[in-house]
């Protein structure tokens, strides 16, 4: 079997009309095999719903969407759309939000899910003679085993480190010459900033690579990761619903995210009126499993928020890129009536050298007015001794702060090293306002 | 010149413990210790006969420390000691961000600690005035 095949090269390079025929008559399959789990029989049958009155891909529009709601409505096994014996795995997912909800992949779910994840790495320029050390954690976070089957499919030599230990994250990547990772971004940050306390350099260790997700982050996050390391940094997008990664990535172009619509049909919605979002207008992503047996979704809100990105890759996939999130709308924050993501203030912190990469908003209330105060750390090597530097660079954040959000924001200016450190998803905030 | 051993902190209890209790216990002497208070944090301002290893001693230990270049001119610890110095610094038109004293010698010998846009021309004036610029305190 050669690479292309190894990895799905037949869906990756579908010419724009074969890509929606081929979604077409997937999204027929999959609505017929979502109805045979008790949630989707149910539902299509109160509906009236008949597989055959979908005749082109708009009539998507007609199906129900799935909430997050009506995945803990129908735990465990509601969505299950095939005899038990036939699931090969579940996850469930990584509780960003709730309690957790289960996922199940038949055998062919499991290998179109390597296939997907394999084609992001490739797609990222990652081949069979790197070697890959996975820096997430394993179990039932789907980090782990969905980078590792798309790796090990991809022919890479894979270190499946799983997540924390960095001293000993930092003698793998050594001893066995990594150069490609997989990290949440804030992980990928607190592993440079103890090398550069240690008085060692993150450039020595070689990545050339590194694909970065599980969290939202920033562009100006990404820059700073870049720099320290000298790798290429790809952001991954996926959630646990939509199997976990694999679902987009980055192409060399690092300019937008690929999702795979050979097994996603995707929608941006406006989340108030439901309506398709207008052209490059920032809306709810919504999707549909294509190629998925075991539990095929209908319509699922993601409540993650992004848009579509105009006009034709110059790597000549076809399969539509969308924006870095904007967040997810569970993140947004109202604070004194105005909506905020943390995404907002990163982006401000993270152009500033002379800070560290880690921070945490704070929510507090006082006299019934919210208050915001962002704490962050100073860059290690960055103190001169000066207190009028000090002062300077707090005074600074607070006013570009307040350009960025409209009002004032506190900065705490803390000593390198001194916030917890995050080794998956970083909490990045605190609300004590209640 | 001579180098004022800085130190960063988050301004809350313990700090100071913390850094009193590193210097105590490695047997380097204090000659002052100021807080320079900017309310959540602060910077901590060491004068020590032995800079260099005070700031090793710091950093190993994880703390954010940084040299601060000051001038230190030898004074008499008596009535009158500083105005020698003071009148120099003015005659030489001098301006001065940041002083503090500290006697070496009670009634003997003090320094005075000065840190302004112009080391250079500090310990110039202060040497034209008969006085003496430290380059140690051992």
């Amino acid at each position: 079997m050669d690479l292309a095949d190894r990895a799905g090269g037949k869906f990756e390079w579908m010419a724009e009309e074969e890509l929606r025929k081929w979604q077409l008559q997937a999204l027929k399959q999959s609505i017929a095999q979502a109805a045979k789990s008790p949630w989707y029989g149910m539902k299509f049958k109160n509906l009236g719903l008949d597989p055959e009155d979908i005749r082109s891909l708009d009539d998507v529009s007609q199906l129900p969407f799935t909430s997050k709601d009506d995945l803990r409505l129908s735990y465990p096994t509601g969505m299950l759309a095939v005899p038990p014996e036939e699931v090969l795995r579940m996850h469930t997912s990584s509780g960003t939000t709730g309690k957790p909800t289960a996922i199940f992949h038949t055998k062919e779910d499991v290998d179109c899910w390597a296939e997907l994840m394999a084609r992001c790495l490739a797609m990222a320029g990652a081949t069979s003679t790197d070697v890959f050390q996975n820096m997430s954690g394993y179990g039932l976070f789907t980090g782990g085993l969905g980078l590792h089957y798309g790796a090990e499919r991809l022919g890479m030599w894979v270190i499946p480190a799983g997540a924390g230990n960095t001293a000993r994250q930092i003698t793998l990547i050594r001893d066995f010459h990594v150069t490609v990772i997989h990290a949440t971004p804030s992980y990928a940050m607190h592993v440079a900033e103890r090398m550069v306390q240690d008085g060692d350099d993150p450039k020595t260790l070689g990545i050339r690579i590194a694909a970065l997700g599980a969290e939202p982050y920033t562009d100006e996050m990404r820059l700073k990761l870049q720099d320290l390391y000298g790798f290429k940094a790809f952001n991954s997008y996926g959630l646990s619903e939509m199997n976990g990664p694999g679902v987009s990535f980055e192409c060399s172009e690092q300019n937008g995210m690929h999702i795979w619509e050979d097994a996603y049909l995707i929608e941006i919605i406006n989340a108030q009126t439901l309506e398709p979002a207008c052209e490059g207008e920032v809306g709810e992503l919504v999707m549909t499993t294509l190629r998925r047996t075991a539990m095929p979704m209908i319509r699922y809100r993601t409540r993650d928020l992004t848009r579509f990105l105009a006009g034709d890759c110059p790597c000549g996939r076809k399969h539509r890129r969308i924006a870095r999130m904007v967040g997810r709308s569970d993140d947004m924050l109202i604070i004194r009536g105005v909506d905020v993501f943390p995404s907002q203030i990163e982006e401000v912190l993270m152009r500033e050298k002379r800070l560290g990469g880690n921070y945490v908003i704070h929510l507090t209330k006082r006299e019934a007015l919210d208050q915001m105060t962002v704490k962050v750390e100073l860059a290690k090597g960055e103190f001169d001794g000066s207190i009028e530097s000090l002062r300077n660079l707090r005074a600074e954040m607070q006013k570009h702060l307040k350009e960025q959000v409209g009002f004032t924001v506190n900065v705490d200016v803390l000593e390198p090293g001194s916030l917890p450190a995050s080794e998956g998803k970083a909490q990045r905030v605190i609300d004590e306002r209640e | 010149m001579y180098n004022e051993v800085r130190v960063f902190v988050e301004n809350k209890p313990g700090k100071l413990s913390h850094v009193a209790e590193l210097l105590g216990g490695t047997g380097i002497d204090i000659l002052t210790l100021e807080l320079a208070d900017e309310g959540q944090f602060g910077v901590f301002k060491i004068l020590t006969a032995e800079p260099d290893k005070a700031k090793s001693i710091l950093s190993d230990a994880g703390m954010t420390v940084a040299f601060n270049q000051v001038a230190i001119v030898e004074i008499s610890d008596r009535p009158g000691g500083l105005v020698k110095l003071a009148k120099a610094l003015e005659s030489a038109d001098l301006n001065v961000t940041d002083a503090y004293g500290c006697i070496l010698e009670r009634g003997k010998r003090a320094v005075f600690v000065v840190k302004g846009d112009n080391l250079e021309a500090i310990e110039a004036a202060a040497r034209e005035a008969g006085l003496r610029p430290l380059e140690s305190l051992e």
